[in-house]
C-alpha cells in the first residue's frame, strides 16, 4: 500500500462457541480493541471461521475499506489458510491479515485464570494489530511441480500409496530397504477378521 | 507385491536407503543408497541354484531368526523382486555360487554401495513399526526359557511357507504343544517402556488362537490379557467366535513365568482379577504379543526429512484430527505404522489417504509457496562498500545468498527457504525477512510489554516446534501461569540477539527462547546457527548488568506440549521469587547501555520509531494523520 494510506484495521474476535467464550468474554476483548491505533472497528462473533463469520469479515472489507484484519481466534496452524482465503476473497492481500492465538495459547491453557486469560488475549490482539500495521503485500512464489512421487517403505500401506499414486498415472519410486517388498504383512499367517492369506 | 512390481508407473528400489533429502514441496531432490546385493539386479533370474550349494547358514529375519537362510538367498519364496543376495558379513568366498550361476554370470563380489538421484514432487513415509524385544522383560524368561517365543515367532512357526511348514512345535522339544499361554500387552501399557496400547495385538491374538484351535482342536488355549480390545468393524464378533470356540481368556497380567527344567514347560503366575486370586497354570509354551515400536531408523530419517516425533517415537503428524496423514513438512506425507501402531485395513487406508494428499500437488503444474523469503538494504551492506563480510552467506544453510566485494549481498529468492537466520546474523542490520521484519516483531515486543512487564515472560516461538509445543499444550489442555506472551517467527535463527535485548530494555521479567530440537529443524541448520548465537546471550547480559537467570533457552518439539507447560511454569515461579523492584532497578541500570548498543539498528528503515517512547509517539501521530 502508499505510505501515505491511512491505516483502516478491522480486529474480529472469535468465540469459538465456548472454547474462548466460555472462559473470556470476546464482546470485552473486541471493546479493547477498537480503542487501539489504527483500527477502524472491531467486532466479537460465535464462530469466525464458520460462512456466516467469514461473511462479516469479507462485508466489511468492502463497506469501511478495511486494508488491514487482525482475527484473535485459534491456532495459524488450524486457520491461517482459512482467514488468507477470507480477506482474499474480498480483495485484500492475504498477508495483510494476521492472526493471534487466544484458543490453543490462552483460553484453553488459563481456564483457571479467566482474568490473567482476558489480560493475555488484550496483549496477543494489541500485538496483532501493532504487527498487521507493519506488514506488507506479498505475492505468493509459483514453483513448478515434479509429477513424480517417492514412497519411502515397501509394507502394506507404502504399497497400497504407491499403488494409487501410480494408477493416477505418477511415475512413483517405491524405496524398501529389506531385500524384499512386502513388511510385515509379507510375515504374517493370515489375517483377521477374514482369515484371508496376507501376501 | 506382485501388482506394485508389475506396474509400469512403479519403480521398486529394493535394499536402499534414503539417504539425503534437499528441496522443498514439488522439487525435492533425494538421494537413495543402493546397497550391495553382490549379484546383478538384471541378470539374476531367482533360479536359486546359487543358494543350493551355498555351505553357509545364516540366521534368517525374516523367520524371526527361528530358521536359517543360506549366505545367498531371498528372504523368502515369494520375494519381491525375486533377486538372490549374498550376506557379504557370512560369506566364505567359496566362490560355488559364482560356479552354479554359471552363464547367467549374475554375481558381482565387486559392487559398491551405489548413489542415485531421485526427482520427486512429493514423499511419503511409509517406513512401518518394529516389534519390542520381550528379553528386557526379566520375569517373562524370553531367551532364557526355550518355549518362551514371540507372536511373530509363532506366526511364522503356523505359517504353512514357514519354517516348519506350518507345524506348530515347541523349541525344546520339536513336540507340538498341548497347552499354550497367549500374553497380552507384552512391552505396551506398561509405565516401564511404552506407555501406549499398541492396538491391534488383541485382534492378532485371537487369531492365532482361532487358527490353532482349528489346527489343533485338542490344544488347551489361554489368553491372558488386561483388556480385550477390539474397535474395528466385525472385531467383536470375532473375539466372540473364540470365546465360542473354548478359547479361555483370563484378565490378568502375568508377574511371573518359571520353568520346569526338565519337562521345560512353563508356569505362568497371575492374578485372576475376576476371581481375585493369584493362579498359576501349567503351559507347555507361552507366546508374547509384543508392542509395536518406531522403526530403529525413525530418527535417522527424521532428520533427513525434518519430522517431528510424538512422545511415543513414531511420526507426528501436522495436526491429530484434522491433518493425520500430513506431516509437518509440506509435501511429506505419512502413512501407516510410522505414525502409530495400526493394523492392515487402517495402514491401507491411510496409504490411500497418503496418496491423495500428495496426488494434490502431483497433479498440478505449479504449486504456490509463502513468499517469506530475506531480503537486503542494498545501502547498509557493507560488502556494496567494498569490505569483507559474508556472515550472512555463511549462516544460509541453502546457499541462497551471493556475496561478491563491491555488490550488496544478494538473495536467490527461489533457494531462499526463509529460516530468517541471516537477518539475524548480519552484524550491520543490513537484512530482514518478509512478513517477519524487524519492525514488526519490535512492535509486537512493544505491545506485550507495555504494562506491567516485570511481571511478565516474553517467548519467542518457531513455527514449525516450540509454537507447535504450546498449541499442542493446549489441545491436551495442559495448564500453566497465564503471564506468558509468544511472539511467533519461523525459525530460531532468526531471534535476533537484538530482539532479546529489546524485550529486557522493555523490561521483560524474564526472556524464553524456544525452537526445534537439531534433529527436527526445517531448516537444516537454522537451530545450530541459533544455538550458538544463544550461548553467547547469558554473557551479553552479565556485562549489561542484566541477570542471566532471566532469560532461557528450550528446545520444545510439535509434541512436546506438556514440556511447554512445564518449561513456562517454571520460569513462572522464578520470576515469581524475583524482587519486581530490583528487576525494574535493573532494567534502569541496564538502559543506557543497551540503547547504545541498539541505536544503529534501531536507525535501520522502519526502526525509528521504536527507540524512544517520545519518538515513537510522534512517528504514531504522524501515522494516524
Amino acid at each position: 500500500m502508499a505510505d501515505n494510506e491511512e491505516l483502516r484495521i478491522g480486529v474480529y474476535v472469535c468465540s469459538c462457541g465456548s472454547n474462548i467464550g466460555g472462559v473470556i468474554d470476546p464482546a470485552e476483548v473486541a471493546e479493547f480493541a477498537s480503542h487501539l491505533p489504527g483500527v477502524v472497528l472491531a467486532k466479537d462473533y460465535l464462530y469466525m471461521c464458520g460462512d456466516p463469520g467469514q461473511n462479516m469479515i469479507k462485508r466489511d472489507i468492502i463497506e469501511h475499506k478495511l486494508n488491514r484484519v487482525v482475527v484473535a481466534a485459534c491456532s495459524v496452524r488450524m486457520h491461517e489458510p482459512t482467514f488468507r482465503a477470507c480477506v482474499a476473497e474480498a480483495g485484500l492481500n492475504p498477508f495483510l491479515m494476521e492472526m493471534a492465538n487466544i484458543r490453543e495459547q490462552d483460553t484453553w491453557v488459563h481456564a483457571h485464570d479467566p482474568e490473567g486469560a482476558l489480560q493475555k488475549a488484550k496483549d496477543l490482539v494489541a500485538a496483532a494489530v501493532a504487527k498487521v500495521r507493519y506488514v506488507s503485500p506479498l505475492q505468493m512464489i509459483t514453483v513448478p511441480v515434479t509429477k513424480k512421487a517417492l514412497v519411502i517403505g515397501g509394507g502394506v500401506a507404502g504399497i497400497s500409496a504407491a499403488l494409487d499414486l501410480a494408477d493416477m498415472g505418477i511415475h512413483t519410486y517405491l524405496v524398501e530397504k529389506d531385500l524384499s517388498i512386502g513388511g510385515t504383512m509379507a510375515q504374517l499367517n493370515k489375517t483377521f477378521p477374514t482369515m484371508d492369506c496376507s501376501i | 507385491m506382485v501388482d506394485a512390481a508389475r506396474h509400469p508407473n512403479i519403480e521398486i528400489l529394493a535394499y536402499s536407503e534414503v539417504t539425503k533429502v534437499d528441496g522443498y514441496i514439488g522439487n525435492f531432490r533425494v538421494e537413495v543408497m543402493k546397497k550391495p546385493r553382490y549379484v546383478i539386479e538384471d541378470r539374476c533370474n531367482g533360479c536359486g541354484e546359487c543358494a543350493r550349494v551355498c555351505p553357509i547358514e545364516v540366521p534368517n529375519s525374516f523367520e524371526m531368526d527361528i530358521a536359517p537362510r543360506k549366505a545367498i538367498d531371498v528372504p523368502h519364496d515369494q520375494a519381491v523382486p525375486l533377486v538372490y543376495a549374498i550376506d557379504i558379513d557370512h560369506c566364505i568366498r567359496c566362490y560355488k555360487c559364482v560356479e552354479a550361476c554359471g552363464k547367467l554370470d549374475a554375481i558381482d563380489f565387486s559392487q559398491e554401495p551405489e548413489f542415485v538421484e531421485l526427482d520427486v514432487g512429493s514423499i511419503i513415509v511409509a517406513t512401518g513399526f518394529e516389534t519390542f524385544d520381550p528379553a528386557v522383560i526379566p520375569e517373562y524368561g524370553y531367551g532364557v526359557y526355550p518355549n518362551v517365543i514371540t507372536a511373530m515367532e509363532l506366526e511364522r512357526l503356523s505359517n504353512s511357507s514357514g519354517p516348519t511348514v506350518g507345524r506348530v512345535v515347541r523349541p525344546s522339544d520339536g513336540k507340538t504343544p498341548k497347552s499354550i499361554a497367549m500374553i497380552q500387552c507384552v512391552g505396551s501399557r506398561d509405565s516401564r517402556f511404552m506407555e501406549y496400547c499398541s492396538g491391534f495385538c488383541c485382534m492378532y491374538t485371537i487369531k492365532n488362537a482361532l487358527l490353532l484351535h482349528q489346527t489343533y482342536p485338542d490344544m488347551d488355549i489361554t489368553i491372558l490379557y488386561m483388556d480385550i480390545r477390539t474397535p474395528g468393524k466385525g472385531y467383536e464378533e470375532f473375539y466372540n467366535r473364540a470365546r465360542a470356540a473354548g478359547i479361555r481368556f483370563i484378565r490378568g497380567r502375568p508377574s511371573q513365568i518359571t520353568e520346569d527344567p526338565e519337562t521345560h514347560n512353563l508356569f505362568v503366575e497371575v492374578e485372576d482379577q475376576e476371581l481375585g486370586e493369584v493362579i498359576e497354570l501349567e503351559v507347555e509354551m507361552v507366546s508374547l504379543s509384543t508392542a509395536a515400536i518406531p522403526q530403529a531408523d525413525t530418527e535417522r530419517l527424521s532428520s533427513v526429512l525434518a519430522l517431528s516425533r510424538s512422545p511415543s517415537g513414531f511420526y507426528m503428524e501436522y495436526h491429530p484430527k484434522l491433518r493425520p496423514v500430513d506431516s509437518p513438512s509440506d509435501g511429506v506425507f505419512l502413512a501407516g505404522a510410522a505414525q502409530g501402531p495400526k493394523d492392515i485395513p487402517a495402514s491401507v487406508a491411510q496409504g490411500s489417504a497418503a496418496a491423495s494428499r500428495a496426488a494434490r500437488v502431483l497433479t498440478s503444474d505449479t504449486w504456490e509457496i509463502e513468499p517469506i523469503v530475506a531480503k537486503v538494504w542494498p545501502e547498509l551492506c557493507i560488502s556494496a562498500q567494498g569490505k569483507k563480510c559474508g556472515i550472512c552467506a555463511q549462516a544460509c544453510p541453502y546457499n541462497a545468498i551471493i556475496v561478491e566485494p563491491g555488490q550488496p549481498a544478494q538473495i536467490i529468492q527461489a533457494k531462499c527457504h526463509g529460516c530468517g537466520g541471516c537477518a539475524a546474523e548480519c552484524p550491520h542490520d543490513a537484512i530482514t525477512q518478509d512478513h517477519f521484519t524487524d519492525a514488526q516483531i519490535v512492535a509486537q515486543i512493544r505491545e506485550l510489554l507495555r504494562e506491567n512487564p516485570e511481571e511478565k515472560i516474553l517467548v519467542f516461538m518457531c513455527h514449525w516446534c516450540s509454537y507447535g509445543g504450546a498449541d499442542s499444550a493446549g489441545t491436551s489442555h495442559f495448564e500453566y501461569p497465564s503471564n506468558s506472551r509468544g511472539i511467533r517467527v519461523m525459525c530460531s535463527a532468526r531471534m535476533d540477539q537484538e530482539f532479546i535485548l529489546e524485550a529486557f530494555r522493555r523490561g521483560a521479567g524474564m526472556v524464553l527462547v524456544s525452537g526445534c530440537h537439531p534433529q527436527d529443524c526445517h531448516y537444516i541448520t537454522g537451530q545450530q546457527v541459533a544455538a550458538k548465537r544463544f550461548s553467547r546471550v547469558p554473557r551479553t547480559l552479565e556485562r549489561l548488568g542484566i541477570n542471566p537467570e532471566r532469560f532461557r533457552v528450550e528446545w520444545i518439539s510439535a509434541a512436546e506440549g506438556e514440556k511447554y507447560a512445564r518449561v513456562i511454569t517454571e520460569m513462572s515461579e522464578k520470576l515469581a521469587s524475583f524482587d519486581k523492584e530490583e528487576l525494574r532497578a535493573e532494567t534502569e541500570r541496564a538502559r543506557p547501555a543497551i540503547e547504545k548498543r541498539l541505536r544503529r539498528w534501531m536507525m535501520t528503515p522502519h526502526m525509528a520509531p521504536f527507540l524512544k517512547d517520545e519518538e515513537e509517539q510522534e512517528v504514531e501521530k504522524e501515522v494516524m494523520a
